[in-house]
């Protein structure tokens, strides 16, 4: 399983064409100034990054596609001032100095850049390292003011295919409506309209009277967690893998047969016990928090253009004996619905944000906690499709920064037609780690493809 | 204090009103003058009665050879009248390239730019923007795709597509208002002072279009921003050689290979103010083409100070300390301009000014010079042969102090400040889009004479006059037609950044 790295890895694949700013095609109202929501401040040391892999049926000329996705993506910058404009951090009295966004129309960055090969041959042969020269990324300059806090690299393979990169910083954004950026912009340049708009606007207040919850896990949790720092990567000894694989029936394949479970569920539920068994765990499991959207539960639209996704710890009610690892599963999955379902309401999340709003000035960081995040919606209702004969076949997410934890599991829809409940999983976890839970008959029970072969220069045979 | 303003009031109405009178008293002298004569004459004829003028008439004793020679006097002095005067120079139409929306340049945008690129040199940046914030330039305008890029690639071969791009787009604009096909066209020129390669930007749109391979092709490099105007001379001057004959000139400049990259701040101030455009004008000598012409030929005057060392040096391109070339603009560039300007009126003006203000002019020169009086020189006033002015885009600067050189109210200026906003300076295709912005607002009639007037390096100040041949109807297509609506703007003093 795992290969020897290639001679071929050495050349540069990717060759970097130019790099430009593109602007929205009409001036924004000049002077606007944004104020983030404290979902937006907590979040703000981490950035995001996504891969788009698209394969063509039609030979184009080199250029073509880029030349056509940077005049739709200009139109579809009009609906987003936001994103061209540029941080500023202005104190105005009321609040003390904390980061604004003021629409001054600045752009995005756009990178072009070509590939060798065709997109399979790519995805067949890369590692997390060379995945992200297909996605740009620049940290914050010493002057904020100039700094795009968009990027968007289009990276044409020449053989066939396409892959759009598109990284931003999380203060703006999270993965949630990071993906809407791009459906819009997709939708823009098949129909030439825009379906999704974003909304901008504030969180809203609380809706009913308040009563504080007795016992608020989500609030207890971000009190304790937004007090941590990172801890310290040891890179030296056991630096962090990604590989993707492809559940094509997690459900089934789980024998729960319980109403209302979700494949982000069972999965999540899956990679926690085969971590904790990693970790050598024998009878407690890995502490983990789940990356939940909770717009649908603040009834905002899906289209609501800022952070609304929040960590929510798991909590063990009882003490756990690894005997039976399929019943192990099963008691795993329920906590997990538990929360979901049952601690996680409005008035749990309305609770975490006044307290945000009123005693927090700190980012979260997930210390050491495996990370769960469900994006398994996002492939609804219609798939992203540029241009008719552009099929996306994988889609890769990123999130780095102290959020990221000790481990993540991000649940992704699938693209490739494998069935409305296939489920593509991308796992982030320190190697040693990575290679103890790919050869667990649990997980193997479940028939995951590896999407990836894994790849890695620092493989320590063990 | 509420006493001072009134006397002036009054007096200004009762001035007004002399001026009035005086103007329209030697104006129309003498149609004026005829009246008594007509009337005398009539009352002559009255008062002889029908008997009398036939015996008058029966004393001339008209001979039949008399009446023929006398008729071939006149049949003879009409033709040599006729053939040798100037054939009569129609502008058919032009058209004007819209760059497209991608290809727009916000403010914050060419900052960011400038910054990244000139990291070293904060201080220019700092200059840049305060150029930018006080140049009456807005968001709208453009620049070519080779500028985009972080860093620019000014390379030969972006510089020819940028060329293609706009000269080619403003022809087929042209062919397809005017119907004009391109093996028909006699005259080509071509005008880009910045941009010269070898084949000439002529002889690439000779290549495109597969024109006439005895066709008169001209391209006109390193003229200036008023190269449009010289090369409209230039098209004239052949129309009077050639009969039944058409021009087209492509009048552009090209912005790609003439981005400073260097930190020397008058050389600065060109990227800050130059941005994409071109023009296409299809003049005409033909008899058929005098119904469907917009525009008719007056006056075309050229004046040169390039002998004036001061002049000649004003806007000079060069290599700065570390051998990067731009164009340095001197600090005196107004002044010169105003002498330019004051030049080209002493010329133009008794060509285009009604008789009242010659008169005027001319009597104010007599006191100045023979009797020494201390008279301020009289500005003639030119709003009475204009009714529109089309002043070359240079800069808020230039614009500013052509208005108060020339006593222009904001009307007469709108076109040209409001091309400057939306288009930038766009060099020698200015005067077009500013002319285009007038029909856009409807405000061309048949019969309004225009003024346009451009500067160029050198030092030249160029002007000609045409003569609306029809009213226009407001093009549905152009560059103003998406956006016609939100102008006139209010430009402030200085954008805050």
């Amino acid at each position: 399983m795992f290969a020897k790295e290639k001679t071929v890895m050495e050349e540069n694949r990717v060759r970097l064409i130019c790099k430009r700013t593109v602007v929205s095609t009409k001036p924004v109202e000049q002077g606007r100034l944004y104020r983030f929501s404290v979902f937006d401040h907590v979040m703000e040391p981490n950035h995001i990054r996504f891969v788009y892999y698209y394969q063509s049926s039609k030979t184009r000329e080199p250029g073509e596609i880029t030349k056509k996705l940077r005049e739709s993506l200009a139109y579809t910058l009009n609906c987003y001032p936001i994103v061209t404009g540029r941080l500023v951090k202005e104190t105005d009295g009321t609040e003390e100095n904390r980061w604004k966004v003021k629409s001054n129309d600045a752009g995005v960055r756009m990178i072009e850049a070509r590939a060798t090969g065709t997109v399979e041959e790519w995805r067949r042969s890369v590692n997390r390292e060379e995945e992200l020269k297909l996605v740009h990324w620049e940290d914050m300059y010493h002057l904020p003011y100039y700094w795009s806090t968009f990027y968007v690299q289009v990276t044409e393979f020449e053989s066939g295919g396409l892959a759009i990169g598109l990284s931003c910083t999380h203060l703006l954004a999270d993965p949630v409506c990071a993906m809407m950026f791009i459906r819009t912009w997709a939708d823009l340049t098949l129909t030439r309209n825009m379906m999704t708009p974003p909304i901008f606007h504030s969180l809203p207040p609380r809706r009913f009277s308040s009563h504080k919850l007795s016992n608020n896990q989500l609030l207890s949790h971000y009190i304790k967690y937004c007090s941590l720092t990172a801890p310290p990567l040891n890179i030296t000894e056991d630096h962090m893998v990604t590989i993707t694989l492809l559940f094509p029936d997690p459900m089934v394949q789980s024998g729960e047969n319980e109403a209302g479970l979700t494949a982000f569920e069972i999965l999540s539920g899956l990679f926690c016990v085969c971590v904790s068994r990693a970790k050598g765990k024998r009878n407690e499991l890995t502490d983990m928090s789940l990356c939940l959207d909770v717009r649908k539960l603040l009834r905002l639209d899906q289209s609501y253009f800022g952070n609304c996704m929040v960590y929510h710890k798991v909590h063990y009610s009882k003490p756990v004996k690894a005997i039976d690892r399929l019943l192990l599963l099963s008691y795993v999955v329920q906590e997990i619905h538990n929360v979901t379902k049952g601690l996680l309401d409005y008035h749990a999340v309305m609770d975490l944000v006044e307290w945000l709003g009123s005693n927090n000035n700190n980012p979260i960081s997930n210390g050491s906690d495996l990370v769960c995040t469900n994006l398994e919606n996002m492939g609804n209702p219609r798939p992203m499709m540029f241009e008719e004969d552009l099929m996306l076949s994988h889609l890769s997410c990123y999130v780095e920064g102290p959020v990221a934890g000790g481990g993540q599991v991000i649940v992704l829809p699938s693209s490739s037609g494998d069935g409305p409940m296939s489920r593509v999983v991308m796992v982030s976890l320190p190697q040693r780690e990575m290679v103890k839970v790919l050869e667990d008959e649990l997980l193997q029970s479940f028939s995951p493809v590896l999407l990836w072969r894994l790849q890695n220069k620092k493989i320590n045979k063990d | 204090m509420s006493q001072a303003p009134m006397p002036d009031f009054s007096s200004s109405v009762k001035l007004k009103y002399v001026k009035l009178g005086y103007q329209y008293l030697v104006n129309h002298f003498l149609s004026l003058l005829l009246i008594p004569i007509m009337a005398i004459i009539a009352v002559e004829l009255l008062r002889m009665g029908p008997e009398e003028i036939l015996n008058v008439w029966n004393s001339l004793h008209f001979d039949i050879v008399q009446v023929l020679c006398s008729s071939f006097l006149v049949i003879f002095i009409s033709t040599v009248y006729f053939m040798s005067k100037p054939r009569t120079v129609y502008l058919v139409d032009y058209s004007c390239y819209k760059p497209p929306v991608t290809c727009r340049v916000p403010f914050a945008t060419f900052m960011e730019h400038s910054r990244l690129i000139l990291k070293d040199s904060p201080k220019s940046v700092e200059f840049q923007m305060r150029i930018l914030e006080r140049s009456g330039l807005g968001e709208e305008t453009c620049l070519p795709p080779a500028i985009h890029y972080i860093p620019p690639t000014p390379t030969m071969d972006e510089a020819r597509s940028e060329a293609q791009m706009v000269i080619f787009t403003a022809m087929d604009d042209l062919f397809k208002k005017t119907g004009l096909l391109p093996k028909d066209i006699d005259i080509l020129i071509v005008n880009c002072s910045l941009f010269s390669p070898t084949p000439s930007l002529s002889a690439m749109v000779i290549n495109k279009y597969k024109l006439r391979s005895n066709i008169k092709s001209f391209n006109l490099s390193g003229m200036g921003c008023s190269a449009g105007l010289i090369s409209v001379d230039l098209a004239r001057d052949l129309l009077q050689v050639h009969p039944n004959s058409n021009a087209v000139i492509v009048s552009t400049e090209i912005i790609t290979p003439n981005y400073y990259k260097g930190n020397e701040r008058a050389m600065l101030l060109p990227n800050c103010l130059f941005r994409m455009g071109s023009a296409a004008i299809l003049m005409s000598n033909r008899r058929s083409d005098r119904w469907r012409a917009k525009y008719k030929l007056c006056h075309l005057v050229r004046t040169h100070r390039g002998a004036d060392d001061k002049s000649y040096y004003c806007v000079y391109e060069q290599e700065d300390r570390e051998g990067k070339i731009g164009i340095n603009l001197s600090k005196d560039l107004m002044a010169i301009a105003g002498e330019a300007l004051k030049a080209n009126i002493t010329t133009i003006g008794p060509l285009v000014l009604p008789a009242s203000e010659q008169l005027l002019f001319l009597l104010s020169l007599i006191g100045r010079k023979i009797f020494n009086l201390k008279w301020k020189p009289y500005i003639p006033d030119f709003k009475l042969a204009f009714e529109h002015f089309c002043i070359h885009a240079g800069g808020r600067a230039v614009i500013d102090e052509l208005q108060k050189n020339l006593q222009l109210s904001g009307e007469h200026v709108e076109a040209s400040r409001m091309t400057l906003h939306r288009f930038g300076n766009t060099s020698s295709s200015s005067l077009w889009y500013e002319l285009c912005y007038i029909e856009s607002k409807g405000r061309m009639r048949r019969g309004d004479r225009v003024w346009q007037i451009a500067f160029g390096s050198g030092f030249k100040c160029n002007s000609a006059v045409w003569k609306c041949n029809r009213t226009i109807k407001t093009p549905k297509d152009g560059p103003w037609s998406d956006c016609i609506d939100r102008y006139p703007v209010f430009i402030p003093e200085v954008v805050k950044l």
